[in-house]
Formats: C-alpha cells, sequence, structure tokens
C-alpha cells in the first residue's frame, strides 16, 4: 500500500498555479527527500497531505484516506516549515499541550517527553519560555512536538534548518531507527547530504515532479558525480522547458 | 469530540497568561481602569463652574438668590463691573454673568398704590408684582457647563419660594417603583454599561490577539494536524476567556463597589451568568474577525470597529429611544446591547432570571450563532 499517494494534484492560488499536476507515491516503510528550489511547490505539497489545504484538482491519499478524514487526524507528525510554537509556552508546556491533544496519558507522556529532551539536546531548557530560545533551538522543540505522538507517518518541512551538524547527525540517526521501526517519512530538505540519505528522492519544480528515484538514480540520469549536480541539471531543464511551452 | 482536548486548549489559554505577564496585566488592569476613568468622568456632575454675580438690587432678594445657589457647583466671584464681567465672559475666563438691576426686589414684589379718590379716603391698592427679572450674560459654547448655570437659578429661586413658605399651586410627588434604587445616582447606572463595554472590547481585543497569532505562527495548523477538532478548538477558548471575564467582571464589581459605593441589589449569580456569555459573544466575533487579518498589526485596524458601535449604540451613554429610528435596529445587532439591559435589571431592579430571560436567551443565542460562525470559518480555511 502506498502511504502517500498524489495523483495529478494541482493547487491554484488566484491566478498562480503552484502544483501543476504533481503525483508521487512514497511506500509505506519509505524514507522519501522531496527537494526542489525555493517556491517550487514542496511546502504546499506537504499542506495538502496534512489536510490543511485542499488540492483543486487530482486526487490526494494519506495512509488510505483522503487527507481531510478526521481519520487521519493523529495518525501522522507534522513538522512545518516555521516554528509553530506558543512563543509564551516553555519548551515542556507546548509539548505537554500536544500530548494531551493527541492523547496520551500522563505518565506516558511525561516519559516521551523526557525522552524526546533527550533527542534534541534541550533537557536543560525544558523549563524555558520558547521566545528565549535561540532560533534553532526553537526548531528542535518544532521537531520534538513532530515526533511526540509516534506517529506511523511522519511529514518533515525542512526539519534540520538552523541545527548544528552534531544535532543534525544525531536527527538522521534518529531517523533512520525510526524508519527501522517502521515509520514512513517523508522529509523536504536543502541539504544535498541529506538527500543522500533518503531511499528515494523526488525533485519538483514549478509544481511537478520533475526527477524521482535513488539518489544513485538520479545521478545517473544526467551523468554527473554528485546529487547536487543532477539538482541544478533538472531544475534547469525544466526551467528551460517551462519557458519554450510558454 | 472529547472534553479533554477543549479543557487542554484552554489550560494553554492560562499557562500563556502566566508567562506573558503584560497581557495578564492588560486583562485585569485595563478594564478596571476603564471602570475609573468612565465612572469619575461621566459619573461626576459639572462642579466649581465659574460664573460673577453683579448685583445691583437695593433689596434682598437677590442677595437671597445667590445665597441659594449651589456654591459646589457653582464657583461664585461678585463684582460691580458688568461691562467687565461681560468681558471675561467673552475672553472665555468665566462661563456666564448673572446680573440684578438695582430694581430687582421691587419688581418682585407686590405693587402697592396709595389710591386718592378726590372725596374719599386714601385706599392702598395692591397689584401683583410687576416682574423681576435677573440677567443671564452665558457661553453656550460648552452646553454641559452652560446647561448646569441655567439649571441653577430655577432651582435657587424655587428653593427661596419654598423656605418663604409659598405654596406652589402645582405641585408633583415621587414614588418610586424600585425602592432601593431610589438614590441611584449616574454612576449606578453607568457601572452595568462599563462592564459589559470592558468586557465587550477587551475580550474581543484579546481572542483578536491570540487568534491572528495562532494563524500566522503557524500553530493553528499545528493544532489541526493532531485529532483536536475546530468546534475543540473554539469551546476550549471560550471555556478559557468566559472564566476570565467572570473574573474581570467580578473585580469590576468589587471597584465598583469600593470606590463608587455603588447599588447591587439583585442576584450576582444572574450577574456573572450575563457577563460570560457577553465575553462568549465578544470571543466568537473575535475569532470570526480574525480571519480578514493576515498580521497583528492588521488586527488593531479593527479596534475602532468593535470599541464605536459598542460605546455609542449599545445604551452604555445613550439610551436606545434616543438613537435616531434607522440606527436602532443596529443597536439589536450587538450583544453588549442585551447584556447591558440586563445587567442593569439585575444589579439595579434587583430583577433574577425570571425576568430577565430574555436577554439571556438573545445573548445565547448569539452565542451558538458567532461560535457556529467561528468554527465554520475555521474549518472553511482549510482550502
Ligand atoms: N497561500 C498562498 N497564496 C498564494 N500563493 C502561495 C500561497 N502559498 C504558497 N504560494 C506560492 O506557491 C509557491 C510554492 O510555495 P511553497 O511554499 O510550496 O514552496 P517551497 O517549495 O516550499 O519553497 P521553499 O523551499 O522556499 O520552502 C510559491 O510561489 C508561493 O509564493
Ligand atoms: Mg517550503
Amino acid at each position: 500500500m502506498n502511504t502517500i499517494q498524489l495523483e495529478r494534484v494541482e493547487k491554484q492560488f488566484g491566478a498562480f498555479r503552484a502544483l501543476n499536476g504533481l503525483s508521487l507515491r512514497v511506500q509505506q516503510g519509505e524514507l522519501y527527500g522531496l527537494i526542489g528550489p525555493n517556491g517550487a511547490g514542496k511546502s504546499t505539497a506537504i499542506k495538502i497531505m496534512v489536510g490543511l489545504q485542499r488540492a483543486t484538482g487530482g486526487t490526494a491519499k494519506v495512509l488510505g484516506y483522503g487527507p481531510q478524514d478526521p481519520q487521519v487526524r493523529g495518525l501522522l507528525g507534522y513538522m512545518p516549515q516555521e516554528t509553530a510554537l506558543y512563543p509564551d509556552l516553555t519548551v515542556t508546556e507546548n509539548l505537554d499541550l500536544f500530548g494531551r491533544l493527541y492523547g496520551i496519558e500522563k505518565e506516558e507522556r511525561q516519559r516521551r517527553i523526557a525522552e524526546l529532551l533527550g533527542l534534541v539536546n534541550l533537557s536543560d531548557w525544558a523549563a524555558t519560555v520558547v521566545t528565549n530560545l535561540s532560533g534553532g533551538m526553537q526548531h528542535r522543540t518544532s521537531l520534538a512536538v513532530a515526533l511526540l505522538a509516534r506517529p506511523k507517518l511522519l511529514i518533515l518541512d525542512e526539519p534540520t534548518v538552523g541545527v548544528d551538524p552534531e544535532l543534525r547527525a544525531s536527527f538522521w540517526a534518529h531517523f533512520d531507527r525510526l524508519r527501522q521501526e517502521g515509520t514512513t517519512i517523508l522529509i523536504t530538505t536543502h541539504y544535498m547530504d541529506e538527500a543522500l540519505r533518503c531511499e528515494r528522492v523526488g525533485l519538483i519544480n514549478h509544481g511537478q515532479l520533475v526527477a524521482e528515484g535513488t539518489p544513485a538514480e538520479l545521478m545517473k540520469q544526467v551523468k554527473v558525480q554528485t546529487l547536487e549536480e543532477a539538482f541544478l541539471a533538472f531544475a534547469g531543464r525544466n526551467k528551460a522547458n517551462t519557458e519554450v511551452s510558454a | 469530540m472529547t472534553l479533554r482536548r477543549t479543557l487542554a486548549i484552554a489550560r494553554k489559554q492560562f499557562l500563556t497568561l502566566r508567562h506573558d505577564k503584560r497581557t495578564l496585566a492588560l486583562m485585569l488592569v485595563a478594564p478596571v481602569m476603564a471602570m475609573l476613568i468612565f465612572g469619575f468622568a461621566f459619573g461626576s456632575s459639572a462642579k466649581h463652574v465659574p460664573v460673577v454675580v453683579v448685583n445691583e438690587d437695593r433689596g434682598a432678594t437677590a442677595g437671597k438668590i445667590v445665597d441659594a445657589l449651589d456654591h459646589d457647583v457653582l464657583a461664585i466671584a461678585t463684582s460691580s463691573d458688568l461691562a467687565g464681567a461681560k468681558a471675561a465672559v467673552d475672553r472665555g475666563d468665566k462661563v456666564a454673568v448673572l446680573y440684578f438691576a438695582p430694581g430687582f426686589t421691587a419688581d418682585a414684589s407686590p405693587q402697592t398704590h396709595l389710591q386718592m379718590v378726590p372725596g374719599k379716603a386714601p385706599a392702598v391698592q395692591v397689584l401683583p408684582p410687576k416682574g423681576a427679572h435677573a440677567q443671564l450674560y452665558v457661553d453656550t459654547t460648552n452646553q454641559e457647563l452652560a446647561g448646569v448655570v441655567m439649571a441653577q437659578l430655577p432651582a435657587a429661586a424655587g428653593k427661596l419660594a419654598a423656605a418663604a413658605g409659598q405654596k406652589s399651586p402645582i405641585n408633583f410627588d415621587n414614588q418610586y417603583a424600585f425602592t432601593r434604587a431610589k438614590n441611584a445616582t449616574t454612576t449606578d447606572s453607568l457601572v452595568p454599561g462599563i462592564i459589559a463595554f470592558a468586557i465587550t472590547v477587551f475580550t474581543t481585543l484579546l481572542t483578536l490577539l491570540a487568534f491572528v497569532g495562532e494563524r500566522t505562527s503557524g500553530t493553528l495548523d499545528r493544532l489541526r494536524v493532531t485529532p483536536a477538532t475546530e468546534a475543540e478548538i473554539v469551546l476550549g477558548y471560550e471555556l478559557a476567556f468566559g472564566v476570565i471575564a467572570a473574573v474581570q467582571g467580578g473585580l469590576l464589581l468589587t471597584v465598583a463597589l469600593l470606590v463608587y459605593h455603588v447599588l447591587i441589589v439583585g442576584p450576582l449569580a444572574v450577574a456573572a451568568l450575563v457577563v460570560v456569555l457577553t465575553a462568549i459573544d465578544a470571543q466568537a466575533i473575535g475569532i470570526v474577525v480574525s480571519a480578514a487579518a493576515r498580521r497583528e498589526s492588521q488586527a488593531v485596524q479593527f479596534i475602532p470597529f468593535i470599541i464605536f458601535p459598542t460605546f455609542l449604540l449599545s445604551g452604555i451613554f445613550v439610551a436606545l429611544s434616543s438613537l435616531p429610528d434607522w440606527l436602532r435596529p443596529f443597536s439589536y445587532l450587538l450583544p453588549p446591547t442585551w447584556a447591558i439591559q440586563a445587567l442593569r435589571d439585575v444589579l439595579l431592579r434587583g430583577w433574577g432570571l425570571d425576568h430577565v430571560w430574555p436577554q439571556i436567551l438573545v445573548l445565547l443565542g448569539f452565542a451558538i450563532i458567532f461560535t457556529t460562525g467561528a468554527i465554520v470559518g475555521l474549518k472553511r480555511s482549510r482550502a
């Protein structure tokens, strides 16, 4: 079963088409990387997957349901691109609120919060109000919130932006661990070394999937040695195409 | 829908206040300040209005009238220079000049004529007084002050007549429908309005800001990816703001009691119910309006649209019956209009649920309509 399945999804904002027939499938247990230039439509695609926006065309299915089906709620963890935390609550209070909303019992909640604070290395900052944290620390708190409910499907929009290299490495170690436990993960990133760690990578540009495959396949398709070069080749080619067709 | 998630949302609101002392202060201090400012400014009548008396009366009547004037309301200076006194009014230094001509007492007294008819004994004929005229030279550009001065004169004349034991041919005797409110002051009748006004304005404002924050920071999106439904989110907010409003209402009543010794004769529980419903209405309106603002700075621009109609149309200062016919229907669309009436009925008239249920029902109706609007609005923003 495909955990995420988008078929020719379109998203129109007024006269602007942010997604233009995007089709992609993420299999259960897969670690899928979504890459593409700024404004390509990655976050828009993600918002449709988590049910925050409705596609104006095509169909989307997540965990076998329509993304806005109430059944989906609580089954997926979402980390938005923006920090999206309550600035006047402490790190623990933010986590605790979402734990309550997911219906996690008190003791379990406390155990998971302590565990996640260790993972994102914020145990010493647990009682600090979010406004007083550095940008990277806020980002780490935000990731902890997404992981809290131990969802079957994790959708993370640029989870490692502003995170220092050491923690980034430990995040990825954790993502690998989660995947081994059977969690499906979709991640967007602008770091090619992170994309290299994904099983499959989808490259989108101008709201369309322009390439998909393992990192090795992508590099082979355009005969380059690095994923960076592949990215530039695909992003550039697609741009040329749209200019011709326009 | 679960109560648990609703409570979690409400709890979040209180935790936020614990860390955000400025908002907490705004919630508690601002309504009290509104109460004190409005109460003192509008509840107190004019005092120490500067007037000049030029008394040239050769008799004693004018002097007695001047004595009978309320020397607390009027700050009376005397002068013998009529032209100079008028010049002071012209300059704006004084509000009025009260002038008594030399013949004032004479004109006010019955006229006696010695009738000398040839061949008869002289007889005294008594005719009614000619009619004395005191002259008031007044600056009417400030209607409040001018009105106070003008009302003082007949009052003083009346007092004088009563003191002289003269019986007026026509008398009015007051009986009081609400005996406990017999001595109600302007402040007493203002306090219910101020409570409804403060709760409405501050609750709408804080909800508006909180919700624009939820929308722009992405936390609302995050909430909506959890099992929390839109209804739970809105009701959680309403629960928190309802409790906060009850606290605000209690605080306002306490201040009104301590500072103005206001009259409170009705059941406080009913007043609390009205206050909580008012807050829920205001809160749901805040959520609905928040959809129209992209940033907090835009939300602030809505504030006048909340304050002015509430202030002018809900019957705090201007009675609904005094409004133009075309404007009055808008008053009935404002929840505070009903809240003010209900609070006055409860606090001053001493009525209970048996009398104010219609207003409570209307407030409840608004709450249901606006809450539904807020929930539907949130759902539709997942477009
Ligand atoms: N609500 C909206 N209204 C209008 N246009 C929008 C809206 N949301 C996104 N867009 C537009 O859609 C396009 C895709 O945006 P999106 O955020 O999905 O890009 P992205 O691939 O996530 O970029 P980045 O790498 O910078 O995060 C952009 O051109 C953006 O301006
Ligand atoms: Mg993005």
